[in-house]
């Protein structure tokens, strides 16, 4: 059993001039404690969609198909009611922008310690005092509490959010692109905290990025979304250096590197539209191997290798020879 | 080329920028005020010197902060320098009055990071191709401009040109509107582009794209490309040139691959040292610096960069070193401004 598995997940939008949006269609992943998970993939592909229903926090016009279990307990079955008592205390999550999001009138310890009270997990004077240790626990010394987010830099302001989202102990931390508006020292320096508090705490920790790079740093394993689907899965290494997917291949070959001396390609068209169903492979029309199968069938995940599973009919026909 | 001084001779260099510096005052309350305490000043930019030479591509580099984008602001005439020297062609523009500095303006161009903010909501592709030509000046009639405007889309790559000049921004994914900012400073015939970051708000499955564009325009008609990035991975692979920034000045400039696969500053190797590696198993030892950057209107003495330094000695507090071509330097084109490199 599994600290955290997903199973089948599934999630529509509903769009304000009717029909639905497949934002999120059958992931499925597990983690465990101390484990580092990259989601990864470009913009719209429902890498933020697949976190948020895990915190149970999408909008209303969503609707949520699938398993959410944490230690066993499934969290999406009962709605509202069964989240909210894992929310914070069992999960968190680093927003995306979080840094930009504190409130401008409080100082940054005050709002480290209003969650802790708010859930009830300590009362004013030990939340204050927890609030001291989490900011000195991300690097931030405990008297810069008293200080206000202006008078915080952005890497600072981003250590205050992870420790705010710490402030219930959780056991998973989701963080939704934590280093995207930060500049490569201070990223250093964030993905290094996310490492330490992953290995010290045996904090399990799902990181959305679009930054192939960083996954490959910080995570073991990751997965790979296209049109809301993970369409690979697996040790960061193999998925580089042996990808069973085009896409995950193409998204590396498009990554500069610093001291490559091949050419950086583009991967031409854009993402599937996911307001109706996608009959062949949602990445047929944007591949550079595709055959005729991909037109009609739609590729599930197989495996592929030892922990590595790939959606693409290609890797049937190698498993064939 | 093939002088000592690699940086181009004024006479065949597009742009020429020597000793160049931009402040901004501090505010002060009403207090400071009454109590005449003396203004202070945020020095952005503090001596920069560079040059392009046309069908060059030069990345400027550094943290956010260090004076990339006000640097490429003075340089296009939006923030006005405190001291120094601009040369385009070898003309002079400090000082010029706007009336002088407008057909200038014209051959300098800006590209914005973020084409879903660069481009009027309420403008089709056509009227946003259209409104620099007439304020410039440019084509005789109405279809003289609607012929220059389709081409300029063409040279952007999005052709065929009808298929777009009459969409809005919103109808156009962020690759698109990129290459729609970029063919907007194409219709005026630019010199030189000044590029703020013009990637890192677009997919990374798009983003070679509009790199290999601009690598494309710089060769072509022998236009010189001034492009800001905070990815030195895109600045290794794309520039001829990479200069890296601190705190307002420039502590290492040379060939691309020389400064990155040969760096002599320290601040240089710690940059580099914490580019994540796409390849799981290129593993590098990261050298972390504490903290960020000094507030740039408290610069610290000697060299700016020695409260972070790994490296410092003791004279180093106390001489400010200047960009220079290390003696034993195997690159003849290789400055560094530190004392111990």
């Amino acid at each position: 059993m599994s600290l955290l598995e997903c199973r089948d997940l599934h999630v529509w939008f509903d769009q304000t001039h009717g029909g639905q949006v497949h934002a999120v269609n059958g992931a499925s992943f597990g983690l465990d404690a101390g484990q580092r998970f990259g989601l990864v993939g470009e913009s719209g592909c429902g890498k933020t969609t697949t976190i948020l229903a895990l915190m149970g926090l999408l909008p209303p016009t969503a609707s949520v198909a699938g398993e959410v279990r944490i230690n066993g307990t499934d969290i999406l079955c009962g709605g509202e009611e069964s989240v909210r008592p894992f929310r914070w205390r069992d999960i968190a999550m680093v927003f995306q922008g979080a840094m930009n999001a504190f409130n401008p009138m409080k100082t940054v310890a005050w709002q480290i310690a209003e969650p802790m009270v708010y859930h009830g997990v300590a009362d004013r004077a030990e939340a204050r005092s927890r609030a001291s240790e989490l900011l000195e626990l991300v690097g931030i010394p405990a008297a810069a509490g008293k200080r206000y987010p202006h008078e915080f830099s952005g890497g600072m302001r981003q250590r205050a959010a992870i420790a705010m989202a710490l402030a219930c102990e959780p056991k998973i931390l989701l963080a939704d692109e934590p280093t995207t508006a930060l500049d490569v020292m201070v990223q250093a320096q964030v993905l290094e905290l996310l490492t330490r508090l992953s290995d010290e705490l045996g904090l399990a920790l799902i990181l959305v990025t679009h930054d192939l790079p960083v996954v490959a740093q910080t995570c073991e394993r990751a997965a790979v979304m296209y049109g809301g689907e993970i369409v690979e899965d697996g040790p960061v290494a193999d998925l580089y250096h042996a990808a069973s997917h085009p896409y995950t291949r193409l998204l590396f070959a498009a990554t500069p590197d610093l001291y490559g001396e091949e050419r950086i390609t583009t991967i031409p068209g854009g993402p599937p539209r996911l307001d109706s169903v996608i009959a062949g492979c949602p990445f047929r029309p944007r591949c550079d191997v595709p055959m005729e199968r991909c037109d009609g069938e739609h590729p599930t995940l197989s495996i592929t290798g030892p922990d590595h599973r790939a959606a693409c009919h290609r890797n049937e026909l190698q498993g064939a020879k | 080329m093939s002088t000592p001084h690699a940086a181009p001779s004024a006479a065949e260099s597009l742009l020429e920028v020597e000793g160049l510096a931009a402040r901004y005052p501090v505010r002060r309350g009403l207090t400071q005020v009454l109590a005449r305490q003396t203004r202070r000043w945020v020095h952005a930019v503090d001596g920069v010197s560079l040059s392009l030479a046309r069908g060059e591509m030069v990345a400027l580099v550094g943290e956010s902060g260090c004076g990339k984008t006000t640097t490429v602001q003075t340089i296009s005439g939006m923030v006005t320098p405190s001291s120094g020297s601009i040369q385009l062609d070898g003309a002079e523009i400090v000082g010029l009055s706007e009336r002088r500095l407008r057909p200038l303006r014209r051959r300098m161009q800006m590209i914005y990071q973020d084409p879903y903010e660069s481009l009027d909501p309420r403008f089709r592709v056509s009227q946003t191709l259209v409104e620099p030509m007439l304020i410039h000046g440019i084509g005789g009639s109405r279809s003289d401009r609607a012929r220059l405007a389709a081409e300029a889309l063409e040279r952007a790559g999005l052709a065929p040109a009808g298929a777009f000049l009459d969409r809005y921004p919103h109808e156009l994914s962020g690759g698109q509107r990129q290459r729609v900012a970029i063919a907007a400073a194409l219709v005026l015939g630019p010199d030189l582009l000044l590029a703020d970051e013009p990637v890192s708000m677009l997919d990374v499955s798009v983003r070679a794209g509009v790199l290999a564009l601009l690598d494309a325009l710089r060769r072509d008609p022998g236009m010189g490309i001034l492009m800001i990035t905070h990815d030195l991975s895109t600045a290794a692979h794309f520039a001829d040139r990479i200069a890296v920034m601190y705190l307002g000045r420039i502590v290492e400039q040379g060939p691309a691959q020389t400064v990155v696969r040969a760096p002599r500053h320290p601040y240089t190797r710690a940059l580099l040292s914490v580019v994540p590696d796409r390849d799981p198993r290129k593993a590098g030892t990261p050298q972390i610096l504490t903290g960020e950057a000094p507030d740039p209107a408290n610069v610290p003495s000697g060299c700016r960069f020695r409260t972070r330094c790994p490296v410092a000695e003791a004279q180093c507090t106390t001489a400010d070193p200047h960009l220079r071509f290390p003696s034993d330097a195997t690159d003849p084109a290789h400055e560094v401004a530190c004392h111990l490199a």
